[in-house]
């Protein structure tokens, strides 16, 4: 198992955001993690690599609202719930946000090396640099272009350029398609696809279920924090009430 | 001719003060109040070095801009740091701060004012007018630090953290850049600018333990003008406001005493017409 989550409890004030959530994922694997909005997908991959507990030690200081994250987060064997998130990128659990959010007033060059920060080794940045410009042609010709000026299509390409800069083990993309033109939508999936062909592990929240489905080995459904169901996506689709309810099929 | 070297060596100046005061703010959201009041503490530290212990004046400066980038280190580990989540928190310890080392010169130093010897004397007359060969170096010195930030910030491994925490402080994390070891860092880079303008602005002024006031509400003003958090915004409004400062010194008689006011003016000017600044972004996307 490359990840394990296991009995994730996030809470913010009273609201319980993430309830006793458990969840695996082996090498190699595509999982996607689908739920209706406010489910707690983002909040799920934001505790996996460190932000719930970064924020937390935020709140703390400003004795703004308190945080509760309990349960154990292992990665490649070590546990990394009590790691701070900078150093959890190091270990090649990376997060593609949601909301794309590239560093607008910078350059797509000066994003993709900011994913490559904790990259020592000059030549291997540049080799995965290049890995990221076959990926993503466009990103090449666009290298000096401001970021902020990007289409948005373009954006969540370079949103995962970048998060495939800090050369992930395990690489979790937040609604990358949300947003977007049905073209470009399926350029997206098409890249993700390539990425996990590339053998690297990929853990993604989508809302459209229709696509993820066919791509990914395993499916969970989270609802309201809780892992409601989980398995294949033809599994899934054969439980009428959870395909009409849950899922919008 | 006057107006033209005055404008340069203030535009110059409170560029390097703003932009100074912009990093620190960008990183970490901390507004420095006691910003001017280092580049006050490091021309003092000049004056005492140079004057009472008679040590070479560039030995002096590299002294003066130590001591002031230990003290705001300290200053940050110990009083903000804490606090550092506390905006308004921030605000008032760093007004504190100000006021702690504005009483510490005046128990050191008396309120009296004090000048510090110029580096190379003499001046040459360009038409009519005489420069001062320490305003030239001034200028100069001034010049090559803003290039020496300007690399840094752009195109070293640091400056592209720096710049990605001030952008989005959240998203930086997950690249691996520590955010709280870059607010030290660049609380250190920033005092020392302040720092290193004081000592190079020393030998043109008179020292006094208000000397930190003036400069503060200039450099407020060019922040607001320049838009928060943009520097090259700050560093364009920096020398429109060295210019626009030393026009009215000039040009009105007995203008000296209008300089605060015209500053503020352009402040609450920029405020109700442009409140994010020249190249300001605004705050919407902010969470
Ligand atoms: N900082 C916060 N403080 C309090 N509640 C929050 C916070 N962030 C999110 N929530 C709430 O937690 C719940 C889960 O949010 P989360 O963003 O994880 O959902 P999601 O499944 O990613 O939804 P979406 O599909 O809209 O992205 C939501 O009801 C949201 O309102
Ligand atoms: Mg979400």
């Amino acid at each position: 198992m490359l990840l394990e989550i296991a009995h994730l409890t996030v809470r913010y004030e009273k609201a319980v955001l993430i309830n006793d959530l458990n969840l695996y994922v082996d090498t190699g694997e595509l999982v996607s993690l689908v739920g209706p909005n406010g489910a707690g997908k983002s909040t799920t991959l934001r505790a996996i690599s460190g932000l719930v507990a970064w924020e937390r030690e935020i709140k703390r200081r400003s004795a703004g609202s308190e945080i509760v994250l309990e349960g154990t987060v292992t990665f490649n064997g070590e546990r990394i719930d009590q790691i701070p998130a900078h150093e959890i990128v190091q270990r090649g659990l990376v997060l593609c946000p949601e909301r794309r959010r590239p560093f607008r007033e910078m350059t797509v060059l000066e994003n993709l090396l900011a994913g490559a920060y904790l990259q020592k080794d000059r030549q291997k940045c540049r080799e995965t640099l290049d890995k990221v410009y076959d990926l993503f042609p466009l990103l090449r010709h666009r290298s000096h272009q401001i970021a902020g000026t990007l289409s948005g299509g373009e954006q969540q390409m370079l949103a995962i350029g970048r998060a495939f800069m800090s050369d992930p083990k395990l690489l979790c993309i937040d609604e990358p398609s949300t947003g977007l033109a049905p073209l470009i939508r399926q350029e997206v999936f098409e890249k993700i696809s390539e990425i996990s062909r590339l053998g690297i592990t990929i853990l993604l929240v989508e809302q459209e279920v229709s696509v993820i489905f066919k791509m990914a080995s395993r499916n969970y459904v989270l609802s309201s924090g809780k892992i409601l169901a989980q398995g294949t996506g033809q599994q899934l689709l054969a439980d009428e009430v959870l395909r009409k309810t849950y899922l919008g099929l | 001719m006057n107006i033209i070297i005055t404008g340069l060596i203030t535009g110059s100046m409170l560029a390097l003060l703003a932009i100074s005061f912009s990093l620190i703010f960008g990183v970490a959201r901390i507004v420095n109040i006691a910003h001017t009041a280092f580049y006050m503490v490091a021309a003092y530290c000049i004056f005492s070095l140079t004057g009472k212990f008679g040590l070479n004046p560039v030995a002096g400066m590299m002294i003066a801009v130590v001591v002031v980038t230990v003290l705001g280190l300290l200053a940050y580990k110990f009083l903000i740091d804490p606090i550092r989540e506390h905006e308004a928190a921030v605000l008032i310890a760093t007004i504190a701060l100000a006021m702690i080392f504005q009483e510490a010169v005046m128990l050191i130093f008396t309120g009296d004012y004090r000048t510090v010897s110029a580096l190379i004397e003499g001046y040459f007359i360009v038409t009519g007018v005489k420069v001062f060969y320490q305003q030239v170096l001034t200028f100069g010195v001034v010049l090559v630090i803003l290039g020496i930030l300007w690399v840094l910030l752009m195109k070293t491994k640091l400056g592209l953290a720096i710049r990605s925490t001030a952008e989005d402080r959240e998203v930086a994390n997950l690249m691996g850049m520590n955010d709280s070891r870059l607010a030290m860092i660049t609380m250190g880079i920033s005092v020392a600018l302040a720092g290193f303008t004081g000592a190079v602005l020393a030998p043109l002024t008179v020292l006094s333990p208000y000397m930190w006031m003036e400069p503060l509400i200039m450099m407020m003003a060019v922040v607001v003008l320049g838009g928060l958090g943009s520097i090259k915004g700050s560093f364009v409004a920096a020398y429109i406001l060295g210019f626009t400062e030393a026009l009215v010194v000039f040009m009105i008689p007995k203008g000296a005493f209008l300089k605060g006011s015209v500053a503020l003016s352009i402040m609450i000017l920029v405020l109700l017409l442009r409140p994010e600044g020249l190249f300001g972004i605004s705050f919407e996307e902010e969470r």
